[in-house]
Parts: structure tokens; sequence; C-alpha cells
């Protein structure tokens, strides 16, 4: 950066200054990070451990929550007694099938949203973006009635469907910024090839290629994370991942260890696959607004 | 001869083909020809609008079934008592009783304060952030490790959070103890604090984005401005409120807007936290719908409730796409 070449003399003040922001940047990391070690190491830990707390005031006391000895029972807990494995397919299949159905219909609309122009378009447009950014909850009142009429829910097809609401208007939305970065020109030189008008929309799908393959697996992550359809929809046959783990709560007898594995279980994938598409992150999370 | 520009806008505009080399074909054919010339094998059909419309078809289609469709069956259950089976008119009576439905009219309130106490702390946290780690050793592992909690599903978040609260157990709860900021009962036990229990769930998460979307918008703050105020003297603290803010307003006010549309659009993690508990002391109006739809299955009234909130959040939204134009116009 350019900036750096000015000279700046160093004063107390911005000496005082880096300290300040070195400390803030530490803590700020401790504090985001803790909730995540907590879970890590509680789903590693048997009952009565994950309990074990100092006293009040006790500082010493917590080197407490280092002293156990590591047990993979919760694990083995909730794959071996408590059917975990056919959840996560659910979850897998809910949210990989919604991601491939609007990354593929949203990518044939999106580079035809970007080709041409008509009456109207920008009204299409809001509308399309309207239906992704309708409160979840709002969405769900309806659409839980007309499920029930047709016997969709508690099925995957339903829950598809239903994370498809808020997938294929996103898809849309993001790849049509991708397609309006690609020149026609490209097009047209493959047509006077000889290509075929879809041969030349095939032809320019590698340079597309790794912002769609980013944008299904951001597809994944929002629907594999949500919970609210998956409990009113997906109710019953078709349990997901969130579902199953807060179903775990019980007002009694609340099985820690258990609850932690399954976080862990549910976060741990989506975590590694957030660090696949880090670069695409930012123009994903803010719907295309902002670029990295 | 006819222009042969094969811009696309230009011949769109006039609503003629898109494809314009064909015709300069026909007319090179259309001269005495010097002798055959043979036809190409096959001819690039037409392209016309329609093939673009039909491209786009499948996908406005289903969205067209997915939410036009349920919103007509929105505004039809609001107009109706919605039993199981069953739809009866009843006057407009589920608008009529919002009115004087105080846990509505405070659903709102207290959905107001949560948002605007989440985006406060998020901002000022998240600018502070992004303005200290631009340009920081290691800045590209540290804002990886800032992500993480964003990848995480809010419901796990909420379960974590509510582990770390507990009272009897949970090390959130000690470490406020034993810094004298609360007395035995749990954060989300008590009224007053409850609110501020869920909002610092959601700073946890989302102050990340925020943090990324200022870096974004740090990157594209004018180096020779900057260089230029300080060539004139100005503070580093001057500099950034003279140079670099005003720059990075259009990126914070996306991520204001974007916040704001979340927090009335998941509740997931309010909704393990507390419920909206204790008493209805953090029932924000999503919470409530929630439990008058899928709790007491009103489904009528929950479909007038959720119209209402549906009409601001595209009210909101009408204002953020408003916003995105200006950024795109402006190419930031």
């Amino acid at each position: 950066m350019a900036s750096r070449d000015v000279v700046q003399y160093e004063t107390p003040l911005t000496r005082g200054f880096r300290w300040f922001s070195g400390v803030f940047i530490a803590l700020y990391l401790v504090w985001t990070l803790l909730p995540i070690l907590v879970m890590f190491v509680s789903s590693f830990k048997d009952l009565l451990e994950a309990f074990k707390i100092p006293a009040v005031g006790d500082w010493s006391g917590v080197g407490v929550f280092f002293d156990f000895t590591p047990t993979l029972k919760h694990y083995r807990d909730l794959f071996v007694n408590l059917d975990f494995s056919r959840y996560m397919a659910n979850s897998l299949v809910a949210a990989g099938g919604s991601a491939v159905i609007s990354v593929i219909l949203g990518s044939m609309a999106a580079y035809s949203l970007s080709r041409i122009d008509f009456r109207g378009k920008s009204d299409l447009f809001f509308w399309i973006i309207s239906t992704r950014m309708a409160p979840v909850v709002a969405v769900m009142v309806p659409l839980y009635a007309i499920f029930r009429s047709l016997d969709l829910v508690g099925t995957l097809p339903g829950l598809i469907l239903a994370y498809t609401t808020f997938n294929l208007p996103f898809a849309i939305w993001i790849l049509k910024g991708f397609f309006d970065n690609v020149p026609y020109a490209i097009e047209e030189a493959q047509m006077v090839d000889g290509a075929t008008r879809f041969q030349a929309f095939v032809a320019i799908l590698p340079l597309v290629a790794p912002g769609i393959g980013a944008f299904i697996v951001l597809c994944i992550l929002f629907a594999w994370n949500d919970f609210l359809f998956a409990a009113i929809i997906g109710s019953g046959g078709a349990k997901t991942l969130p579902v199953a783990t807060r179903e775990l709560v019980q007002p009694q007898n609340i099985q820690w260890g258990s609850i932690m594995a399954a976080g862990v279980v549910t976060t741990l994938p989506m975590m590694l696959l957030g660090l696949v598409i880090r670069r695409y992150l930012v123009t994903g999370l803010t719907m295309g607004a902002v670029k990295e | 001869m006819t222009d042969i520009t094969l811009s696309p806008e230009n011949s769109l505009r006039h609503g003629e083909s898109l494809f314009r080399v064909r015709q300069l074909q026909d007319n090179v054919e259309a001269r005495p020809a010097p002798s055959r010339i043979a036809e190409p094998a096959r001819l690039n059909p037409l392209p016309s609008k329609a093939y673009f419309f039909w491209l786009m078809a499948p996908a406005i289609i289903l969205l067209a079934c997915i939410s036009i469709y349920p919103f007509f069956w929105m505004i039809y259950m609001s107009l109706h008592e919605v039993d199981i089976g069953s739809a009866t008119w009843n006057n407009f009576e589920n608008f009529t009783k919002l009115f004087t439905d105080t846990r509505y009219l405070k659903g709102w309130a207290l959905l107001f304060q949560y948002s605007l106490m989440c985006l406060a702390l998020q901002i000022g946290i998240g600018v502070f952030l992004a303005v200290v780690l631009n340009g920081a050793r290691f800045e590209k592992v540290l804002v990886t490790a800032l992500l993480m909690p964003m990848m995480m599903a809010p419901i796990v978040a909420g379960l974590v959070w509510y582990f770390l609260y507990n009272g009897t157990f949970g090390w959130y709860h000690w470490l406020f103890q034993s810094l004298g900021l609360l007395d035995a009962k749990s954060i989300l036990a008590s009224p007053n604090t409850a609110m501020l229990g869920i909002v610092l769930v959601d700073v946890w998460q989302w102050t990340p984005l925020i943090t990324l979307i200022t870096l974004a918008g740090l990157k594209r703050v004018p180096q020779d401005q900057l260089e230029a105020n300080m060539v004139d003297g100005a503070s580093p603290l001057r500099n950034f409120f003279s140079v670099t803010l005003p720059n990075l307003y259009p990126v914070l006010l996306i991520a204001v807007m974007l916040r704001f549309m979340d927090n009335f659009r998941f509740i997931d993690s309010a909704l393990v936290l507390t419920g909206g508990g204790p008493g209805n002391a953090t029932k924000i109006l999503p919470i409530y719908l929630f439990e008058v739809s899928f709790k007491f299955f009103k489904l009528g009234r929950g479909a007038a409730i959720a119209l209402t909130l549906l009409v601001v959040t595209i009210i909101l939204g009408m204002i953020l796409v408003k916003v995105f134009d200006r950024q795109q116009t402006r190419k930031i």
C-alpha cells in the first residue's frame, strides 16, 4: 500500500494506539474462538467432567477446564444409538439437492437476465430478490399450509423445495453479476464459428465455473445451517442435523456432551467448506454488493 | 449497407436481431456470385428474445410457485379463521385484533430494540476491528480465524451459548459472576439482562461480517487522498474521520441494511436461548409469530402478523436495492 511510503514518526500516542489495538485483537480472538473451543472440548468430556467449574472468583481454578480424560463416548452415542448418520444423510440430500437445483436453474436464468433487456426487468429482479429477503417465519406460514395439503410436510422433496425458496433467488442474483462480467464477444466468436446459442452458453461456463462452484457450496451452507424450515417442514420424516441437535435438549437430564458432539458434527463440515470458498464469502454473504 | 455493429445493446435497443453477421452474409450473397458458394452445413438459428425467455422460464416458474402462490395464500389465510381443513371468513378480525394485541405491538418494539442493539455493537466493534486489522501482520490468518462463528449453524451457536450462560455450570456465567457483573441469576433468567444475552450471541456470530465488509471497503479508500491529507499535516485520527470514514459510508450502509434484515429473518439462536422469555422480555415479533403459528396453530392470525412483517421487510429491501444500484453505477 502506498501510504506506507509516507514516513510517519512514532509518537507516544501512536505507540499507545498500536499497543491498544494489539490487545484488542487478542481479546477479540479469545472472545470469538472461546465458544468454539468450549464446544470441541466439551464434546470429549464425560458428563460430570463437563459440569466441573471453579468457585466464583477462583481465577486459578480455570485449569479445571482442561482437567478431563477424553472420551469418544458421545460421538459413538450419536451414531450408534441415535441414528445421526441418517440425519446427516438427510441434511446432505436436502442441502445438496436444493443447491444443485438452484444453481442449475439459477445460472440459466441469470445468464438470460444478464444478456437481454426487456420492459419490467427491474421489477422482475426486485421480485426475485425480495423472495430471498422475506423473513423465514413469515414465508413459512403459508408454505406450511400448502405443503400440508400436498403431503410434502416431513419429506425430503418438501424440504428441498423449501430451501429452494431462498437459494434460487440468491443464485440468480449472484450469478447474474458473474455473467455480466463475461463479455458477450466471447459468445459471438463462438457463434461465428458455428456454435449454436446453447453451445455458446456452455462454452462460457468454464469462465464462471469457479464462481458457480463457490455458490453451490454457499447454497449448501445456507440450507445445512437452517433450522426453522427443517423444524417445521421437515419435522418427522426428514429430520436434519440442526433439528436433531435441538431435540437433544430435554427439560430434564440435558445431555451436554451429546449436544456438543452433535454441534461439532453439524459445524465442522461447514467450517471446512467455508475455508475452501473463503474468496467468495464476502461477495456471497453481502449478496454481491461488496467484492473483495 | 446497414450498420454492422455487433454490440448486443445496440441491436437490442432497436428491437432488431442480435446477430447481424448473417445479414451481412446475405448481402454478399445477394450480389451476382462469381461461382457457387457452398451453403454452410448448419446455420445459426436466428437468435431472439424468445430463446432467453425459455432459458429463464424454469427458474421463474418454480420461484412463482414457491413465492407468489404462497403469498396469495398468505393473504387468503390472513382474512380467514383457519383450522385444519377449513377456513371461515372473519371480517378482517385477524387484522383489527392486532391493534389491541399488546404482545404484537411490544414484539415490534422489542424487534427494533434488538436490531438496534445488535447493530450498534456490531458496527462499533466491527469497524474498529477492521481498521486495526487492515494491513496488520498476519491479517489473512486473523481474518480467517474470525470467520469461524459465521459458519456455525445459528441453532448450534445458540446451544453453545446456552451452555456458556448456564447458571450452574456455564463458563461465561462464572466469568460474569467473578467479575462482579451478575449475581447468582443467569443472564438469560432475568428480564433486565436477557435481551443483552441474545444480543451478545448475534454480535459474536456476525460482527466478523461487518469486519470483512469494512476491510473490503478499506482497501478501496483512495490512498492519494490519505497521503495528501497527511502531507497537509493531518493526524492519523483526523485522517480517519475526514477521509477513511466518508469513503466507508456506502459499504457500511450495505452492512447495516443486511444485518437489519437478517435480524428480522432469523430467530434460531434467540429461539433456543430464551424462546421469548423470561416473561415476554425477549419476545421479538418473529418469535411471537412463530408461537402463534406453530405452537398454537392459529394460522390465520399468524398469516396476518406475517403479512405486516413481510411488508416492512420488503420496504427495507427496496431501500437496500436502491443502495445496491447506486453502488454498482459508482463501480465500487
